[in-house]
């Protein structure tokens, strides 16, 4: 586990479930197994585990899914955003991406690397490509109005 | 981006939603820019895209949230595996590539929104293997073999979603 800053926020894209981490050791995974990669969508699930003593939901609360006889998945109903797996009482994983500073995390192991996606070993050397393939949809993106709650937390949204 | 003659099925986590294309266009990629990392709650999105023409809903309908007025993210409301983002301005519809039955079958060709990709991204496949769930967590991945309420990674004839819980 590794000692961390006393605050840590974050929440969904739409911004109805937001949640607050204080004072809190945080345990990151990454989980490469079938049912995160589905529950994200993704090659692999990244998580940071806490207490939830000191866990707070600070607008709205998550949805479940019910997984498995074992675990949860909690996940904003409004925006769909993926926000928690629950295995077991009184703990939270919590996915990385909707914490407000994911750079500011760490992660301490890979769980069922049995099944990585084949692409995953790799995906640090794919080449950089610019996101958008016509200067059309570039200046779409960049004159955007994103509807996104913002990286910090807010007294009122929307 | 070129179309590829391909059958390709997949859909959420509980199967409540449920796709399949006929055609797939080369353009898989995992998208590192803050929206998609906040839409997913991953460090990247992985996508690749199905052209609208050639993609179908088999079972239920995605939701919608709409993160900008040009983009809508698709999601399952009953468990919120994020299904797709899509530009309504093209025609496509960029598939999340773990939402795939099969996601290996579309390794990423490029990198996008690299200005927000997390500065440790290169270091995830070196982090400390903990081990396969079979063997460290016996009982534990029996328990999840027993009760697995996931949609399996093909289609199914029928299938009861089980429902969310508040």
């Amino acid at each position: 586990m590794t000692a961390s800053g006393p605050l840590h926020t974050g929440g969904c894209q739409c911004g109805a479930t937001r949640f607050r981490i204080s004072g809190a050791e945080l345990e990151g995974s990454i989980c490469h197994c079938r049912m995160c990669q589905k529950a994200t969508g993704g090659l692999f699930g990244a998580f940071v585990a806490v207490d939830d003593v000191h866990l707070e939901w600070t607008r709205g609360a998550p949805s479940y899914f019910k997984s498995s006889s074992v675990a949860r998945r909690g996940f904003c109903s409004a925006c769909g955003t993926p926000l928690t797996f629950i295995w077991t009482k009184g703990r939270t994983a919590i996915t990385a991406g909707c914490f407000d500073h994911p750079d500011e995390l760490t992660f301490e192991y890979a769980l069922a690397t049995e099944h990585m996606h084949p692409a995953t070993p790799g995906i640090a050397a794919v080449p950089a490509a610019p996101m958008f393939d016509t200067p059309e949809a570039e200046a779409a993106y960049r004159d955007m109005v994103s509807y996104q709650h913002p990286d910090h937390d807010t007294e009122g949204w929307p | 981006m070129n179309r590829i003659d391909k059958e390709v099925s997949g859909g959420c986590q509980c199967g409540a939603v449920r796709y399949h294309a006929t055609q797939m266009l080369d353009n898989s990629h995992l998208c590192h820019c803050r929206m998609c990392q906040k839409a997913v709650g991953n460090i990247f999105a992985g996508l690749v895209a199905a052209p609208d023409d050639k993609l179908v809903w088999t079972r239920g309908r995605p939701a919608i949230w709409r993160s900008s007025e040009h983009v809508e993210r698709g999601f399952c409301a009953n468990c919120g595996t994020p299904l797709f983002y899509r530009d309504a301005s093209n025609g496509r519809t960029n598939l999340t590539i773990g939402s795939l039955d099969d996601p290996g079958q579309f390794p990423p060709r490029a990198n996008t929104g690299t200005e927000a990709q997390v500065k440790w991204f290169g270091t995830i496949t070196s982090i400390e293997d903990g081990g396969a769930t079979e063997t460290d967590a016996e009982d534990w991945a029996a328990a999840i073999s027993a009760s697995n309420k996931q949609h399996p990674d093909h289609d199914t004839p029928d299938w009861q979603a089980t429902g969310r819980q508040q």
